[in-house]
């Protein structure tokens, strides 16, 4: 499997088939004298800015003090790879859909209607 | 629903989506300047836009995938970028563009200046998209948009030369200003094949849920839809070319469009144009507010959907509330909204290969297309047009600026 381009963008499904990201990057672990392996996926936080402009990265990672709401997915949770990939983990309960809750309780929750 | 009333309500989709700010301004613009000499290039931007409609709606039939989210996919974040921000920033003065469409169809009735209609009109179609769904925005909008048919019956009260219009089919060279007549003809393509059109179209199939048993449809919609579309361009220049262009009148400030309709339809011309004006914009704008959307939650994977209530897709609405404000916000500092709106086209033509060529690529990729993949009619005439109204506008653009 080409992992550039099977894994890598793809749109990430929690659990109850909700949209929780793209997959922004894959953990590979080095093993001494064997092949790298994967050991799972990561989105969020900085994790994009570091494959745009790793200068920018650092520097956005300075400035926070940390790499931001990231969420490692372990391989072994990885459920489906096909048109999207699926995931056995919950969004709702997940640092990947913070960004999405803080604008709905701080924004968008706040207007009526909503 | 059966595949008939698809058809017709594809059909309807286009000829009351076809007609918006950019191409009503730059077909009158046309016509006044040029009489029917310039129909062509209304002819050959429907022709790619066609092609172009189809694919988006090919594409989301059989990969399932918006299209951002396949073009993410498919070339990475790195070069996923350019597509994204010129798009977004091409769309936004377009949005720009149709909300002081609006807020003109507004002064022309009220006598209150547009830039203090920019608000309300955004809050207005802020609203249509916080409690509508999808299909309101779709169809409404397009079944309102058929007023824009009183363009057709005001050409044909007017009674054009048909074998002169059916000549201008064809590109000829012009007579004066050649500077003038290529700004225009690319203008006139940026408007026609406007990104946001087939980016709308693929959102759309995939909220419609299509499948492979929609292709058939999709390629009769996307060809009659805008074949039909691109006539009322053509009606709205034909107008042109008979009430302005005798009288040496040339469409430089937006007072002198309205009266386009006063003389083959009298007093209701004037009222059939201020309403399809405001229609014809008022659509565009949902469509491409939605867009914009679309185009971010979908490019960075977050939920979406126009179906969904806002507080389930937050940063969905967010994007849609911010872009309608900014662009509200633009057209409250004054910003003359006709300069704006040919700005705007030949900005879009300009980035016509930025914006069209990932889809190209897409398209002939059997890992999303299968054994649906583009053939070289399609290509070819997609690729042709695009480069060479880019080349064009990126001659004409500095000399349209600089010698005025």
């Amino acid at each position: 499997m080409e992992l550039g381009r099977e894994v890598l963008d793809q749109q990430v499904i929690d659990a109850r088939g909700v949209p929780m990201g793209k997959v922004d990057g894959v953990i590979l672990e080095l093993r001494p004298g064997e092949p790298a392996r994967v050991a799972g996926l990561i989105m969020g936080g900085t994790t994009l800015l570091w494959r745009i402009h790793a200068g920018l990265a650092r520097w956005v990672e300075r400035r926070l003090g940390g790499e931001g709401h990231v969420t490692r997915i372990p391989w072994h949770r990885v459920l489906k790879i096909g048109v999207d990939v699926k995931v056995d983990v919950e969004a709702q309960a997940s640092p990947a859909s913070h960004w999405e809750r803080w604008v709905r309780d701080r924004i968008i929750g706040r207007i009526p209607g909503a | 629903m059966s595949k008939l009333l698809e058809i017709a309500l594809g059909l309807v989709t286009g000829i009351g989506g076809f007609l918006e700010a950019g191409s009503l301004a730059t077909s009158a613009q046309a016509g006044a300047e040029f009489g029917y000499q310039l129909i062509w290039a209304i002819a050959l931007g429907a022709i790619c836009i066609a092609f172009l409609v189809e694919m988006g709606g090919r594409l989301a039939a059989v990969s399932h995938h918006p299209l951002p989210d396949a073009m993410r996919e498919r070339f990475g974040i790195r070069f996923f970028l350019v597509p994204l921000v010129a798009v977004a920033l091409v769309s936004f003065l377009v949005l720009a563009s149709e909300i002081g469409g609006v807020c003109l169809a507004l002064q022309f009735t009220t006598g209150v200046a547009f830039r203090w209609w920019a608000l309300p009109v955004s809050a207005a179609l802020w609203l249509f998209l916080w409690k509508g769904t999808f299909g309101l925005v779709e169809q409404g909008a397009s079944l309102l948009g058929l007023v824009t048919l009183s363009f057709v019956v005001g050409a044909l009260k007017l009674h054009p030369a048909l074998h002169q219009v059916g000549a201008a089919l064809l590109p000829s060279l012009p007579t004066h200003d050649p500077a003038k007549y290529w700004f225009m003809a690319v203008s006139i393509l940026g408007a026609s094949v406007s990104p946001y059109l087939f980016y709308f179209y693929s959102a759309g199939a995939v909220e419609d849920d299509w499948d492979e048993g929609y292709l058939g449809i999709n390629r009769v919609v996307a060809g009659l839809g805008m074949t039909f579309g691109g006539a009322v361009a053509v009606a709205v220049l034909v107008c042109a070319a008979l009430v302005l262009h005798p009288r040496g009148i040339q469409v430089d400030r937006y007072e002198q469009v309205p009266f386009l309709l006063t003389e083959p339809l009298g007093r209701w011309g004037f009222r059939l144009f201020a309403a399809s004006l405001a229609v014809a914009c008022f659509g565009a704008a949902l469509e491409i507010a939605l867009l914009l959307a679309y185009l971010v939650a979908q490019g960075f994977g977050w939920r979406w959907g126009e179906n969904l209530r806002p507080r389930h897709a937050a940063r969905f609405a967010l994007v849609y509330t911010a872009a309608l404000l900014l662009a509200g916000l633009v057209i409250v500092t004054g910003l003359d909204p006709l300069k704006l709106t040919i700005f705007s086209m030949a900005l879009t033509a300009l980035s016509l290969p930025v914006t069209v060529m990932p889809l190209l690529v897409l398209m002939n990729d059997p890992d999303y297309l299968g054994d649906r993949t583009n053939g070289w009619l399609s290509n070819a005439a997609v690729l042709c047009v695009s480069v060479v109204a880019a080349v064009v506008a990126l001659v004409t653009i500095p000399l349209q600026i600089f010698g005025s």
